[in-house]
C-alpha cells in the first residue's frame, strides 16, 4: 500500500534522512522505533507532504505522492496524528471529528449557507460517520462529551480524540505518532487494543511510531528501526529486539569481552515480556 | 539593483539634456535632501526595529510617540518659563528618564551615582523650565527624556500585561494606543497645524556649492549620526545593552541567565522613543510646521516601519539602511521624475509607493536586506 | 461496522444531530416579527437622531459581522476593511448618482471626471439594454439595490486580491499587509489614475439618502447579512475556517484546503463590506475620501473586541456600543469649565470602580473590593468633590474643549478589554434558542452523572444492578486508593503490587 524508496532529506548541511526504504502492505501494522532524534517524525512529515524529500520516492497505492500538499495527500487516503497533539483546542469534540470530513463535501459554500437538501443529507452522513469513529473508544467520547470543547478533556481523551479525528478523514493508511505518549499502563493497554481493533474491525493499515516496547511487541506485524536517519534493522519484533545493532543504538556498544550488563539483560527481558 | 541604478542615472542625464535647471545643483540638492529625510526616518525606524526584535510587536503607536516628541519640544521651547509647579512636574519625569539612562552605565537604579544624577537633573530642569525660555537644544533633550518616559509608560500600562497573550491581541492594543495618543494630542496640544520656525542657529541659511538651504541640511544627518553611534555604543558596550541583544535573541534563556527581561524591554522603549522624539523635533524644524496631532505621526510612522522591514526588522543597521532606501525613493525619485511639460510628475504617488514597497518586501523577502529567517517549525 | 454502531447510545444519537429545527425556525420568525414591531415603534417615535443611529447600527453591523468572518472565524487579523467599503461606496455612488448631480459636477469645472466616467450611471446602462422601465424615479429603489450589489461584487474582487498574501504570510505581517492594502486603496483613489472615477478630493455629493437613513432598508440588509454569515459560520465551511484559525497545520493535515478557504473568507467578507460601503454613502448622502479612513476599521475593531469575536451576537452588541458612543457622544466634545471636566473624570472613575466591583461579584472573584476598585473610587470621589466645591481653584479656572473624547474613550476601552477580557463581553457564546430552554448539550444528564464511574471504564457499560457494583469494586481494586466519585463506598484496600 505504501512504498518508500530511497527516501532522503537534508536540511542545509544536516542529513535528517538517508536512503530509507520501507514498504507497508495493506492491513499491516508496522512500527517504527529508534532513539530520539532518529528521524521518525521526519519520516511522517515526509510522507504527509509537510516536507519535500531531497531524494527518493513515496508511493501510495502505486501513485507517487511526492510534491503533493498535505491536504491533497489526505484526499488520497493517508492521515496522521501528531506527536505533541495538534487538536483544534477551542472547538468541540464533535467539531474536531467533523472537520476532517469537510474535504469530501461536494456542496459549494452557497448550498451550505442555504442548507439545501443535498447539503443536509451530507451533513447528516458526516455526523453519523463522526460518532461511528468516536464509538471506537467506548463511551468516553460520547454523549455530552461531543459538545465539550477539547480543552476540558483529559490528556488521554485528547489523544483518543486525535486518533478519532485521523480516522474520520476516511483514510486507509493511518500514521500514528506516539499514540500512547504520556499514558499510564492501563491506558496504554487500552490504546493497544484499540489500535488492533482499528486494523481488525476498521480495516485500517497502520504505520506507527512508538517508544513503549510492550505496545510495539504486542501488535506489530513488523518493526523497522531508524537511527540517525537510516534504517538499521527490519523484521519481526523478536528479531529486531535481539539485533545487536539495535541494542547498540539504544544502549551503546558492548566493550570487548565485557559481560552483558544488567541493563542489557533487563532490556532483553523487557522485550520478551508482554506486560 | 544595478538596473534600477542605470535607469536612474540615465534619467538624470536625459533631464539634464532637456533643461538646464536639472543640473548638478539640482541633483546635488535632491541627494542631500534625501539624506536628510532618510536620517529622520532612521530615527523612527530604529524604535520599531528594536521593539520588534525583543517582543515581536509592531508598535503601531510609535508614529504617535514621534508626534508627541515633536510637540513637546515645541511647547518646551515656546511656552517656557512655566510656573514652578508645572516645571517641577515636568522635571520629575525628565529626571526619571535621565536616571534610566544613567542606569545603563551603573547597572542599577538604586546606585548612588544614578540617584545623585537624578536629583541634579531634577533641580537643573526645574530651574531651567521655570526661569527662562529654554533654548532649542535643551528643549530637545528634555523632550527626548520625557518622550522616553512616555515610551516606558506605554509599555508598562498597555503591552506588559499582554506578554503571554496571542500576538493579534498585542497588535490590536498597539492600534488602540496609537489612536489614544492621536486624540490625546488633539485634546491636549492643539487641533490645528502649528508653525515651528524658531529663530535659531540651525535654521540660518546656508549655501554650499550652489545649493541654498539652511543649516538643518547638515545638522540633521550629523545629529542623527551622533545619536545612532551613541545607540550602537550603548547596545554593544554596556551591560544593559548586551542584555538587550541577548533578550532579542532568546528572551527565555536570557531570563534564566539573570537578565531582567522586563527592565530590558522598558529600556528598549526608552531608547526608541527618545530617538523618535529627536526625529520628531527635527522633522518639525525641517518642514517649518507641525501637522495636527491626529495626522502628523501616521505617514512618517508607516514609512519608517516600511524602512525597518526593508532593511531587515530586528537589525539596527538594517533600519538605517532601509530608512535611506525609503528617504531616497521618496525624495530622489521625485526629483528624477519631476513635473515637466509633458509629465505630471510622481509626487502624488509618493505615499502610496511606500506602502506598495512595504507589501512587496513582505511578500518576497520578509527578512529584509539584512535580516533573519523567521519561519515556523512544525 | 455493525458491532460499532451498537455501542452508540441513545443520548449520543440525540446530541450528534441538530435538533428542534422546526421549533427554532418558528422562534426565529417570531423573533423577526418582534424586531419588526420594535423597529416600527421606535421609528414612530419620530426622533430622526434615533433613526439615524439605528440605521448606522445596521450599516456598521453589516461591516462588523463581515469583518468578523475573517478576524474571528478565520482568525486572520485583517485591517483593511475600510478599503473594501471605499470600493463598494464609490461604486454604488458612481452608479446611482442622479443626473442633476452629475451635471453639477461636470459644470463645476474643477472636477477630474469626464464625460465617460460621469456617464457610468446605472440608469443609462439599464436604458441601453432596454430596461428603461427601471429608470424611472419610482424604481430608484431597484437601481439602488443593484448599485449596492455591484459595489459588493467589485469589493469582493478586491477581497480576492487581498486574500492572496494570506497564503504566504501569518499574524502580524499579514495584518500589516491588509492595512497596507486598505491605505493603498484610499490613497490611490485620489491620484490621477482613479480621480476620473472618484472625482478626487471633491467626492460625489448628492447620493439619495432615503435608503441609507431608512431603518427598514438597513435592517433588511443587516438581516440578510447575519443570515448568510451565521449560516456559513455554523456549516462545514465555517468549521473548516475555525479549524484554520485553531491550527493551520493540523487543518491542512486533515484535508482542509487552506488557500481556498482563506481566499473565500476574504472575498465574502469584502463583498459585505462593499455592501456596507454602499449603504454608508447613502446614509451620508455623498461619497468622499475622508469617509473611509483607517479610523473606520478602528471602530470596527473596538466593536469586535468589546463584543466578542467568537459570536455574531457579541459582534452586534459591540457595534451597538460603538455606534452609541459615536452618535450620542457629542456632548463629550463640547467646551466645559475645567471644574466640570474634573467632575466628569471623577464620575467616570467612580463608574469604573462600580463596574469593577460588580464584575468581580458576578465572576465570584474575591476580594470584591480589590485595591484597584478602592483606588479608582477614592480618586474619583476626590475629583468630584474638588470640581464641585472649588471650581475656581487655581488652574481650574478656565475652559477646555473635549476634542476627540469619543475616540479617547473607545481607545481606552479597547486597551482595557484587551488586558482584562480579550474574549469580549459575550465571549464565544452565541445566542441560540436552545439556551433559553436550558438545553445544555455539553453537560451530563442526572442519569449519566450517577453512572459517572461507568463512563470511564468500558467494562462497566452494562445495564444495571449488582453485577455493576461488583465491576466497580473490581476497578477500584486495580487502581488503589482513589474512590470513584461520590458513590459513598469506602476505598478498597490496595493489594500489594
Amino acid at each position: 500500500m505504501l512504498e518508500i524508496e530511497n527516501l532522503s532529506k537534508s536540511f542545509g548541511g544536516l542529513k535528517a534522512m538517508n536512503d530509507v526504504s520501507l514498504n507497508v502492505g495493506k492491513g499491516e501494522i508496522v512500527s517504527v522505533i529508534g532513539p530520539n532524534g532518529a528521524g521518525k517524525t521526519t519520516l511522517f512529515n515526509l510522507i504527509t507532504g509537510v516536507y519535500q524529500p531531497s531524494a527518493g520516492d513515496v508511493r501510495f497505492e502505486g501513485q507517487s505522492i511526492v510534491g503533493k500538499k498535505p491536504s491533497q495527500i489526505v484526499n488520497l487516503g493517508v492521515a496522521r496524528t501528531f506527536q505533541n497533539l495538534r487538536l483544534f483546542t477551542n472547538l468541540t469534540v464533535l467539531e474536531n471529528v467533523l472537520i476532517p470530513q469537510h474535504y469530501k463535501l461536494h456542496s459549494t459554500w452557497l448550498s451550505s449557507v442555504f442548507r439545501t437538501p443535498g447539503y443536509r443529507k451530507k451533513e447528516r452522513e458526516m455526523r453519523e460517520y463522526a460518532i461511528d469513529k468516536l464509538a471506537f473508544f467506548g463511551p468516553r467520547l460520547m454523549s455530552f462529551r461531543l459538545h465539550q470543547p477539547v480543552y476540558v478533556l483529559s490528556y488521554a481523551n485528547r489523544r483518543r480524540t486525535e486518533m478519532a479525528r485521523a480516522m474520520a478523514t476516511g483514510a486507509k493508511l493511518l500514521l500514528l505518532d506516539e499514540p500512547s505518549a504520556g499514558m499510564n499502563p492501563k491506558e496504554t493497554r487500552e490504546i493497544t487494543q484499540i489500535i488492533r481493533r482499528m486494523r481488525d474491525e476498521g480495516g485500517y493499515t497502520i504505520l506507527l511510531v512508538e517508544h513503549k516496547m510492550n505496545l510495539v511487541g504486542e501488535i506489530s506485524d513488523r518493526v523497522v528501526v531508524l537511527d540517525y536517519g537510516e534504517k538499521i534493522a527490519e523484521g519481526s519484533y523478536k528479531e529486531v529486539v535481539n539485533d545487536p545493532k539495535v541494542i547498540e543504538a539504544y544502549l551503546g556498544k558492548k566493550a570487548e569481552g565485557e559481560e552483558e550488563t544488567e541493563i542489557q539483560k533487563a532490556a532483553k527481558m523487557d522485550g520478551r515480556s508482554s506486560e | 539593483m544595478g538596473a534600477v541604478l542605470a535607469i536612474i542615472i540615465g534619467r538624470m542625464v536625459y533631464l539634464n539634456g532637456i533643461n538646464d535647471r536639472f543640473g548638478t545643483a539640482y541633483f546635488g540638492r535632491a541627494f542631500i535632501e534625501s539624506l536628510k529625510l532618510g536620517s529622520l526616518y532612521a530615527l523612527i525606524a530604529l524604535g520599531y526595529t528594536m521593539v520588534y526584535g525583543i517582543i515581536r510587536l509592531i508598535n503601531f503607536a510609535h508614529g504617535e510617540v514621534f508626534m508627541v516628541g515633536a510637540f513637546l519640544t515645541y511647547f518646551l521651547f515656546t511656552l517656557s518659563p512655566y510656573p514652578w509647579y508645572v516645571a517641577l512636574l515636568y522635571s520629575v519625569f525628565i529626571a526619571y528618564g535621565f536616571m534610566r539612562i544613567l542606569e545603563f552605565f551603573r547597572g542599577n537604579l538604586r546606585d548612588p551615582v544614578v540617584l545623585g544624577g537624578g536629583a541634579l537633573m531634577l533641580m537643573f530642569a526645574t530651574f531651567m523650565l521655570s526661569t527662562q525660555t529654554v533654548n532649542l537644544i535643551i528643549a530637545l533633550v528634555f523632550s527626548m527624556l520625557l518622550t522616553g518616559v512616555l515610551g516606558i509608560l506605554i509599555d508598562r500600562v498597555a503591552y506588559a500585561p499582554l506578554r503571554t497573550a496571542p500576538r493579534n491581541s498585542l497588535l490590536i492594543t498597539a492600534i488602540a494606543v496609537s489612536f489614544f495618543l492621536q486624540n490625546f494630542g488633539l485634546l491636549v496640544f492643539t487641533n490645528r497645524q502649528t508653525p515651528f520656525r524658531p529663530d535659531t542657529l540651525i535654521t540660518n541659511p546656508l549655501t554650499i556649492g550652489g545649493i541654498s538651504s539652511n543649516w538643518l541640511l547638515v545638522a540633521i544627518p550629523v545629529i542623527t549620526a551622533i545619536l545612532v553611534v551613541a545607540l550602537t555604543m550603548f547596545v554593544t558596550r554596556t551591560r544593559l545593552g548586551k542584555a538587550m541583544r541577548a533578550s532579542a535573541q532568546d528572551a527565555e534563556t536570557a531570563q534564566m541567565m539573570g537578565v531582567s527581561v522586563n527592565r530590558v524591554i522598558a529600556t528598549t522603549f526608552l531608547l526608541g522613543s527618545m530617538l523618535a522624539a529627536a526625529g520628531g523635533a527635527m522633522w518639525g524644524l525641517n518642514f517649518g510646521s507641525l501637522n495636527q496631532p491626529a495626522v502628523m505621526g501616521i505617514l512618517p510612522g508607516i514609512k519608517a516601519f516600511a524602512a525597518a522591514v526593508i532593511g531587515g526588522i530586528g537589525s539596527l543597521p538594517g533600519a538605517v539602511i532601509g530608512a535611506m532606501v525609503i528617504g531616497f525613493s521618496e525624495n530622489f525619485l521625485t526629483a528624477v521624475f519631476p513635473r515637466t511639460n509633458n509629465f505630471l510628475g510622481i509626487t502624488e504617488f509618493k505615499d502610496t509607493f511606500a506602502f506598495i514597497l512595504l507589501i512587496i518586501v513582505l511578500l518576497i523577502r520578509p527578512s529584509g536586506i539584512v535580516g533573519e529567517d523567521l519561519s515556523e517549525k512544525v | 461496522m455493525a458491532s460499532v454502531s451498537q455501542r452508540i447510545d441513545a443520548r449520543t444519537q440525540e446530541l450528534a444531530f441538530p435538533r428542534h429545527r422546526g421549533r427554532n425556525i418558528l422562534l426565529t420568525l417570531g423573533g423577526l416579527l418582534a424586531l419588526v414591531i420594535i423597529l416600527w415603534f421606535l421609528e414612530g417615535l419620530g426622533s430622526s437622531k434615533l433613526n439615524q443611529a439605528l440605521a448606522l447600527f445596521a450599516i456598521w453591523g453589516v461591516a462588523t459581522v463581515s469583518l468578523n468572518l475573517v478576524n474571528g472565524t478565520l482568525g486572520i487579523l485583517s485591517l483593511g476593511h475600510h478599503g473594501f467599503m471605499l470600493i463598494g461606496g464609490y461604486t454604488t455612488g458612481l452608479l446611482i448618482l442622479s443626473e442633476t448631480a452629475r451635471d453639477r459636477i461636470l459644470s463645476s469645472g474643477r472636477s477630474s471626471m469626464n464625460e465617460t466616467t460621469l456617464g457610468l450611471s446605472l440608469s443609462r446602462g439599464l436604458d441601453l439594454i432596454g430596461l428603461d422601465a427601471l429608470t424611472t424615479p419610482e424604481t430608484l429603489w431597484i437601481r439602488f439595490v443593484i448599485a449596492v450589489l455591484v459595489g459588493g461584487v467589485v469589493a469582493a474582487i478586491a477581497g480576492l486580491i487581498v486574500g492572496i498574501p494570506s497564503l504566504r504570510l501569518r499574524g502580524d505581517y499579514l495584518a500589516i499587509v491588509t492595512f497596507g492594502f486598505g491605505e493603498i486603496i484610499r490613497l490611490s483613489a485620489s491620484t490621477r489614475i482613479f480621480a476620473p472615477l472618484t472625482n478626487g478630493a471633491l467626492g460625489l455629493p448628492g447620493i439619495p439618502s432615503e435608503f441609507g437613513k431608512s431603518v427598514w432598508w438597513t435592517f433588511g440588509f443587516l438581516a440578510i447579512t447575519v443570515f448568510i454569515i451565521s449560516k456559513l459560520k455554523y456549516s462545514s465551511y465555517g468549521r473548516a475556517m475555525e479549524g484554520i484559525r485553531e491550527d493551520e497545520i493540523a487543518a491542512e493535515a486533515m484535508g482542509v484546503n487552506l488557500a481556498y478557504h482563506k481566499v473565500l473568507g476574504f472575498a465574502i467578507s469584502a463583498f459585505f463590506a462593499g455592501i456596507a460601503g454602499g449603504l454608508w454613502v447613502s446614509w451620508l448622502g455623498g461619497v468622499r475620501l475622508d469617509f473611509f479612513l483607517f479610523t473606520l476599521t478602528f471602530f470596527f475593531l473596538v466593536a469586535l473586541s468589546a463584543g466578542g469575536t467568537g459570536s455574531i451576537t457579541g459582534v452586534l452588541l459591540g457595534t451597538a456600543l460603538v455606534v452609541f458612543v459615536r452618535q450620542y457622544g457629542d456632548p463629550l466634545e463640547e467646551t466645559y469649565a475645567l471644574a466640570t471636566w474634573l467632575i466628569i473624570a471623577g464620575v467616570t472613575l467612580l463608574l469604573a470602580a462600580a463596574a469593577t466591583y460588580l464584575y468581580r461579584t458576578f465572576q465570584r472573584q474575591r476580594p470584591r473590593m480589590h485595591p484597584a476598585v478602592y483606588g479608582l473610587g477614592i480618586v474619583g470621589l476626590i475629583a468630584v468633590l474638588v470640581g464641585w466645591l472649588a471650581p475656581n481653584l487655581g488652574i481650574l479656572d478656565g475652559t477646555f474643549r473635549g476634542f476627540g473624547m469619543r475616540a479617547i474613550f473607545l481607545s481606552v476601552l479597547l486597551i482595557v478589554i484587551m488586558i482584562f477580557r480579550p474574549e469580549g463581553i459575550v465571549g464565544r457564546r452565541e445566542f441560540n434558542w436552545g439556551a433559553l430552554f436550558g438545553e445544555r448539550p455539553d453537560q451530563p444528564t442526572d442519569e449519566e452523572r450517577k453512572q459517572d464511574a461507568w463512563l470511564s471504564n468500558a467494562q462497566l457499560n452494562r445495564p444495571g444492578g449488582a453485577a455493576a457494583a461488583e465491576a466497580v469494586a473490581e476497578v477500584q481494586a486495580e487502581v488503589p486508593g482513589k474512590p470513584l466519585l461520590e458513590t459513598g463506598d469506602e476505598p478498597v484496600e490496595a493489594e500489594d503490587k
